[in-house]
């Protein structure tokens, strides 16, 4: 676009902008809906962290059309670059690959020496937590694939097996819905978190099916994340 | 300056400086970056909107106990679409890329005036 | 007066940081872009957290963690960098590096 139009709808977009932020004065209480969500999800759901216990059980489906989403990304990513784990040895013409494979220095592998099982169990501890404290699947799931980032930078001839993690994260995937369809036979509804007993609230083994969610949905996307950085690497 | 009213004005400012790279530069990955800033500029703006004044996090721990939630929370909901918001952004920044590493190889060139010919 | 020594560490921080995004716009070539990007963000980082141990004393040991950890993966991840852009890229010519070859090849003449 020429310089003259971009600087005009610039120009048109921040004094709309601007009118939204002068007008814009800061809540003092919270909305009807929120006030609900903020007293139902303690007392209902036995889960202390109220975003986690709306995110997997009050809006939960909107959860699994994400998880939809990412799942349609990992297949859109491996359609556009090509099926990059079998067939590299062939040294297939249409993709290049510029870089011969050359060993990670001595500073990088032991650096992932020391700082990938401190990011696996802190992975692990985000995912499972996420009915405690920040966290939940989402996040646990990412911090995975960025240590599996760093396997594969440590160790340029490490192969990730695509088509076991494809196996793992359709499993997860399955399970998901079967604890939703679970919740439609023994309790209120779709994804329902009472399939579970609630326990007490805030020990470890509590709120229901929102810790095996969580695990299950970090599982899922971290084998995602690292399946899609596997294909950037072919 | 309330804190909502900073927040909010800092992601409408980056929503301004991401569209303003996406319609300017030529380089392909640039304009992969202005789509990123913008998708945090409205990340920032979904979340300040959702704060009431000097309420803390709702999650109930040491810090805020269960009788007082209702009163001193601010509201979750934002929060929980800006977790979604964050997972789907990333999805699609990925998606983008694949697409600029296919575009280069096609034809050498990161530049997108190369690719001008299927316009009509 | 441990908030005013906590809000002043807090801002030479901020400083650091602001030129570490200043610097990886205005040099000249990538390997000095990453020398840029990471020192002075690595130093804004801790002197941030120094300013919040001022701030909150009993967070010391989890400020002391993120800090460690912090030190540990920066510089792990711009060596990365720097070894690849080594293998694709050559360093910028700059006109101090061609006076100092010619001065040696003068002195060794």
């Amino acid at each position: 676009m020429r310089r003259g139009a971009a600087i005009v709808l610039i120009a048109f977009l921040g004094v709309i902008f601007a009118t939204i932020a002068v007008s814009y004065s800061q809540r003092s209480s919270l909305p009807e809906l929120a006030a609900a969500y903020v007293d139902l999800v303690p007392r209902e759901l036995g889960a202390p962290n109220v975003i986690t216990g709306i995110l997997l059980t009050y809006r939960a489906f909107d959860t699994l059309g994400e998880v939809a989403v990412l799942f349609m990304v990992a297949a859109g990513v491996g359609l556009l670059l090509g099926a990059g784990g079998e067939e590299r040895d062939e040294g297939q013409a249409g993709i290049r690959r510029p870089l011969k494979e050359t060993p990670s220095t001595e500073i990088v592998q032991n650096g992932a020496d020391i700082l990938v099982p401190l990011i696996a169990i802190f992975a692990a501890y985000i995912a499972m937590h996420g009915h405690l404290g920040p966290g939940g699947g989402f996040q646990g799931g990412a911090v995975m694939a960025s240590c599996v980032l760093l396997l594969l930078l440590a160790k340029p001839d490490y192969r990730i097996k695509l088509a076991h993690l494809s196996f793992i994260e359709s499993l997860a995937g399955l399970l998901i819905v079967a604890v939703g369809i679970a919740g439609i036979i023994l309790a209120s509804g779709f994804l329902d978190n009472r399939v579970l007993p609630l326990g007490e609230f805030g020990a470890f083994f509590s709120a229901g099916a929102i810790p095996v969610l969580s695990v299950l949905l970090g599982v899922k996307v971290g084998c995602e994340l690292s399946v899609i950085i596997e294909r950037f690497r072919a | 300056m309330p804190i909502a009213s900073i927040v909010l004005s800092t992601g409408l400012i980056l929503v301004l400086i991401g569209i303003w790279g996406m319609l300017t530069q030529r380089n392909i990955l640039r304009i992969i970056v202005g789509f990123t800033l913008m998708g945090t500029g409205s990340h920032l703006v979904i979340v300040a909107i959702g704060y009431v004044s000097n309420r803390t996090a709702p999650i109930i721990d040491g810090g805020l106990s269960l009788a007082e939630a209702p009163t001193r929370s601010v509201d979750p909901i934002p929060s929980a679409l800006a977790v979604t918001a964050i997972v789907i952004g990333l999805a699609v920044t990925a998606v983008m890329l694949a697409y600029a590493i296919r575009l280069y190889q096609a034809k050498q060139t990161l530049s997108i005036d190369a690719f001008t010919d299927s316009k009509w | 007066m441990a908030e005013l020594i906590g809000s002043i560490t807090i801002l030479i921080g901020a400083v650091f940081l602001f030129s570490a995004g200043l610097g990886m716009l205005r040099m000249p070539d990538a390997f000095t872009r990453i020398q840029a990007g990471t020192k002075a963000s690595t130093l804004g980082n801790t002197l941030v957290l120094v300013g919040i141990a001022f701030y909150h004393p009993d967070w010391s040991l989890k400020l002391l963690i993120i800090a460690y950890f912090v030190l540990m993966t920066n510089p792990i991840s711009s060596h990365a960098l720097a070894r690849a852009a080594n293998t694709i890229l050559q360093p910028a010519q700059s006109p101090a590096a061609d006076a100092s070859r010619a001065d040696r090849k003068r002195s060794e003449a």
